[in-house]
């Protein structure tokens, strides 16, 4: 058996210090529009935030490997489903360009939104835009 | 040393509370079977039902809607209560330690538990039951399952609870086939079902908590709505099948892995030859186990996801067949020039080969896109799952249930009224299965009461043999029952079948309550038929 790793209390504090600015940075940076790299800006750091949890606090960086593998083995079974899963989602259009963007953007949620056609671009209310659908959507 | 050789885990300690307290891992095991087999008769009473109604083309026997109740019940309990369950929760708890040498599982407190969060879970789908069925079929989909009338919450919170036990008993092996080994049992000394119930054991942990979060979505979409299936909601109904397949898919592996692991202990010792390939086999069902989980989109053909996706899915479904297949042509290498005996774990092992080769083959139909869109949801798709997980699964749990049956219960069964039992399930499942080939051929859909009667002769002919299949079945279970008689008790010795593996070799029949009354040494590997020269200590 390995040796009982003890961490310093020190160590524990420096860690939550970070994740707590961490946090403060998460807040800040909602504040300001990237665009298409909100999501992944804000991911990003929440990443970063469980690995420090996972490594210093879950004790994953001193215990035996094993255990850390069969935690990277989870991460990896995650990135499996929503890989795959954004292979149908992002490649719905191929063949039938009417189901590229899903049936939700007829949802009642959707009506306080401004109205868009299957290419999520706007369109006018009383509509130059030929498409069928959105003529029930009126 | 006679007074020691009486104590079995059965009759010590006594009592009622000795038995619901228990921590003894085999105990457990016995429970897990006890309340298998009952949720196996259920489910078998509801298919029957089914048959009935399916006999001739009207609604004769139950209402449209009493018929949608019944088929998702049948799923729901034979896939969730018995079939997921069954192999790991009583034959991989009975049977785990006593292979590796150990006094018990890792963590006996927390197999308890299991058990009981398993009991606690099954009382839900009791409850649905009651409160009048649920109709929206075993695979609860959006977004009929987010609308339904019927009881889905109730259901869908029983299986969310039975997951956490099926994640339990994965850690629980994990630990145990890493920690508990007796010295000099290494990784490739191992019986095969030890391998078996690893790779199961991986599945059960990775793949579990998906449909625990799945379940938990829909409950949250039906009592909060919350849009996340239900398009009206502004969710995605395809997302729900990508979420319940994710696990479902592995899933079958939890079902049929076990039962692999099951045959590649009965052939050796029922052919007297070292297996063919340990290696082979012993990877295959972790590559199994790693395949499964990137083919799921194959049961989505037809659900509006994309053709990227599909093609992606269809080819990848393919890499399934050949860890199957290697372990296939390894059995039937085992037997080439081996001592085959017919015995009643034999004959179901053999059955098995027929049986699941035909389902996998099958598979390989369904896993083509062009050809499963016209096969999808027609009676085609049903023969095929019943061939891999009643002529897989169930098939293999009876032969092991026949194989061990002396080593658990210490009394030897019948052996001619279970062979015949045994011809009786093999000719009464291709009755009923095979007919429903041609059917769904012909296009007849699944989940209706009600056919054209064209489709008529071949239902009445799968109605008849389905009769035979129940019966032979109940028949079976009763001759084992029937063997604890006190009055014509037989009993096996402590190796009726010339075995090799720990639990035959250096156990009494039953075993003891701490399973070995010293720690067992080992002499010889699982299946060193060319080496060592066993005896069996039962002589029909």
């Amino acid at each position: 058996m390995s040796e009982h790793h003890i961490t310093p209390l020190k160590t524990y504090l420096v860690i939550a210090g970070a994740l707590f600015c961490l946090t403060a940075i998460t807040v800040w940076v909602s504040y300001f529009d990237f665009g298409s790299l909100n999501i992944i800006i804000a991911m990003g750091v929440a990443t970063f935030k469980a690995t420090l949890v996972a490594l210093f606090f879950m004790h994953l960086l001193w215990d035996d490997k094993k255990n850390l593998t069969m935690f990277i083995m989870s991460l990896m079974f995650l990135g499996i489903f929503i890989t795959i899963t954004l292979l149908d989602t992002g490649f719905r259009g191929g063949v039938n360009p009417e189901v590229e963007y899903p049936i939700n953007k007829r949802a009642a949620f959707y009506d306080s939104l401004p109205l868009t056609d299957t290419h999520g671009n706007p369109v006018d209310e009383h509509g130059t835009d030929s498409h069928e659908g959105d003529e029930d959507h009126h | 040393m006679a007074e020691n050789q009486k104590q079995n885990y059965l009759t010590h300690p006594k009592g009622i509370m000795s038995w619901l307290l228990t921590l003894d891992h085999k105990r457990i095991g016995l429970m897990y079977l006890f309340g298998g087999i009952i949720f196996f008769f259920l489910g078998g009473v509801l298919a029957l039902g089914m048959r009935l109604e399916l006999a001739a083309p009207g609604n004769d026997f139950m209402s449209n809607e009493t018929y949608n109740n019944v088929y998702t019940l049948h799923g729901a309990i034979m896939i969730f209560l018995f079939i997921i369950p069954a192999i790991p929760g009583a034959l991989g708890n009975m049977l785990l330690p006593l292979m590796l040498g150990a006094k018990d599982v890792a963590f006996p407190r927390l197999n308890l538990a299991s058990f009981y969060i398993y009991t606690l879970g099954a009382l839900f789908v009791v409850y649905t039951i009651i409160a009048g069925g649920v109709d929206t079929g075993w695979t609860f989909y959006t977004p009929y399952s987010t609308t339904s009338t019927s009881n889905v919450i109730p259901m869908t919170m029983g299986i969310f609870i039975i997951g956490f036990s099926s994640i339990l008993t994965g850690l629980n092996f994990i630990a145990t086939i890493h920690k508990m080994r007796i010295p000099g049992l290494t990784w490739y000394k191992l019986p095969l079902f030890v391998w078996a119930l690893y790779g199961t054991s991986l599945v059960q942990i990775t793949a579990t908590p998906v449909i625990a979060i799945t379940m938990v979505l829909l409950i949250l979409e039906r009592l909060l709505g919350i849009g996340i299936f239900d398009p009206a909601l502004g969710g995605d109904p395809v997302l729900y099948q990508h979420f319940f397949w994710f696990y479902s898919h592995p899933a079958v592996y939890i079902m049929i892995l076990p039962a692999f692991g099951i045959i590649s202990e009965i052939i050796p010792v029922h052919s007297r030859k070292k297996i063919w390939g340990y290696k082979f086999i012993a990877f295959s069902t972790l590559s199994i186990a790693f395949i499964g989980f990137l083919v799921w989109g194959h049961h989505m053909f037809t659900s509006g996801q994309s053709v990227f996706s599909q093609i992606v899915f269809s080819f990848i479904t393919y890499f399934v067949g050949i860890p199957t297949g290697v372990k296939i042509f390894s059995w039937i290498l085992t037997m080439y020039k081996g001592q085959v005996s017919f015995t009643p774990p034999m004959l179901y092992a053999l059955s098995f080969l027929f049986l699941f080769t035909i389902g996998g083959l099958t598979g390989i139909f369904l896993g083509a896109v062009a050809l499963d869109i016209h096969l999808h949801d027609t009676y085609f798709v049903v023969a095929h799952f019943h061939y891999v997980m009643q002529g897989g699964t169930i098939i293999a749990f009876l032969g092991g249930l026949h194989h061990w049956w002396p080593k658990t219960m210490g009394a030897m069964y019948n052996q001619t009224v279970a062979s015949i039992c045994c011809l009786g399930v093999f000719l009464g499942f291709n009755g009923t299965f095979f007919p429903q080939f041609l059917l769904g051929l012909r296009g007849m859909p699944r989940r209706y009461a009600t056919y054209d009667p064209q489709y008529a002769e071949l239902h009445n002919y799968s109605s008849f043999w389905s009769g035979i299949l129940g019966l032979s079945i109940f028949i079976a279970i009763m001759n084992l029952l029937w063997s604890l008689r006190k009055s014509n008790k037989l009993d096996p010795g402590t190796n009726p079948w010339g075995a090799m593996t720990l639990e035959w070799t250096h156990t009494s029949s039953p075993p003891h309550p701490h399973n070995f009354e010293e720690e067992p040494v080992l002499e010889h590997g699982p299946y060193d038929y060319d080496k060592v020269i066993v005896e069996p200590t039962f002589k029909k």
